[in-house]
C-alpha cells in the first residue's frame, strides 16, 4: 500500500480529477495549500529586469513567495502507483516550473471506518 | 533516500520558519492551515476551553542526510523564548520512496532505493 501525495496547480484540479477517475481512482483527499519550490524565476520578469525596468527588478527581490496550490492525497495498491503517477503527470505537465511535485510514501495499514475492514479490502 | 518532514507550528511563527528554511538552503516548502490539540487537551482561558487551536502545517521533502539540520532549524525558530512553551508544535518524519517533478517528469530517489 502506498500513499501518493501530489501538489498541483489550482486551475488543473478539474482535469486532474477527471484523469484520476479515468485511471480508476475514485477515492482521494484534496486540500488547499500554499507552497514554494526551488525558487525558479519567471524568465519574462528576468528579461525585464535586465532591460532596466524597475518594476521587474523589484519583483526579483521577492524571495520565498508562496503560491496557491492543491494538495491531493491518494492511497493505492503498490502495483497501481505507476498508473496514478503517469495520469497525474500527463494532465499537469506544462513544462514550466511550478507544475508541482508527486511524493510516494509507504503506508502501514488502512481501515475503513464504516465496516472496520483493514488492509487491501479497505481501499479496493 | 528522502524523508518528508511535517511540522505543526504556531501560525505566527510560520513566516519566521519559512525565512529560516530559505536561508538554510531548503526553499521548497508547502504550507496549509490546520486546527488541533495536543497532550494539554487544548487551552483553558477563564471559563472557556478551546480544544481546537489553529496551527500551521509545513511540509518539506528533503534528503535523509539533511534531516538533523532541518529539524534543528525548524525547532530553534519555532520555539517560544529560549525554553519553549506548550503549543509550540510537533515535527513528524516519514520516509519518501520517490518524488516526481511534474514539469520535467524526472523521478528522484529510485536509484537510492535500488542501491
Amino acid at each position: 500500500m502506498k500513499e501518493v501525495i501530489a501538489i498541483v496547480r489550482m486551475n488543473m484540479m478539474n482535469q486532474t480529477k477527471k484523469a484520476l477517475t479515468e485511471a480508476g481512482v475514485d477515492a482521494f483527499f484534496a486540500h488547499e495549500a500554499n507552497g514554494r519550490g526551488k525558487g525558479f524565476i519567471n524568465p519574462q520578469v528576468l528579461a525585464g529586469a535586465e532591460d532596466g525596468f524597475e518594476e521587474a527588478a523589484s519583483l526579483l527581490g521577492e524571495k520565498g513567495k508562496l503560491y496557491p496550490k492543491r494538495l491531493i492525497t491518494i492511497v493505492v495498491e503498490d502495483d497501481f502507483v505507476d498508473t496514478v503517477v503517469a495520469s497525474i503527470i500527463s494532465v499537469n505537465k506544462t513544462g514550466k516550473p511550478g507544475d508541482g511535485k508527486i511524493f510516494i510514501l509507504p503506508i502501514g495499514d488502512a481501515v475503513r471506518v464504516r465496516t472496520g475492514e483493514s488492509g487491501m479490502k479497505s481501499i479496493s | 533516500m528522502m524523508i518528508m518532514i511535517r511540522a505543526i507550528i504556531r501560525p505566527e511563527k510560520a513566516d519566521a520558519v519559512l525565512a529560516a528554511l530559505m536561508d538554510a538552503g531548503f526553499p521548497a516548502v508547502t504550507r496549509y492551515s490546520v486546527a488541533g490539540r495536543g497532550k494539554q487537551r487544548g487551552i483553558k482561558i477563564g471559563e472557556i476551553t478551546y480544544d481546537e487551536i489553529p496551527k500551521t502545517m509545513l511540509i518539506s521533502v528533503i534528503k535523509a542526510e539533511d534531516k538533523e539540520y532541518v529539524i534543528n532549524t525548524i525547532m530553534n525558530t519555532a520555539r517560544t523564548g529560549t525554553k519553549g512553551a506548550f503549543g509550540d508544535g510537533k515535527i513528524f518524519i516519514s520516509d519518501v520512496e520517490c518524488a516526481y517533478t511534474i514539469s520535467s517528469g524526472i523521478k528522484e530517489g529510485a536509484a537510492e532505493v535500488a542501491a
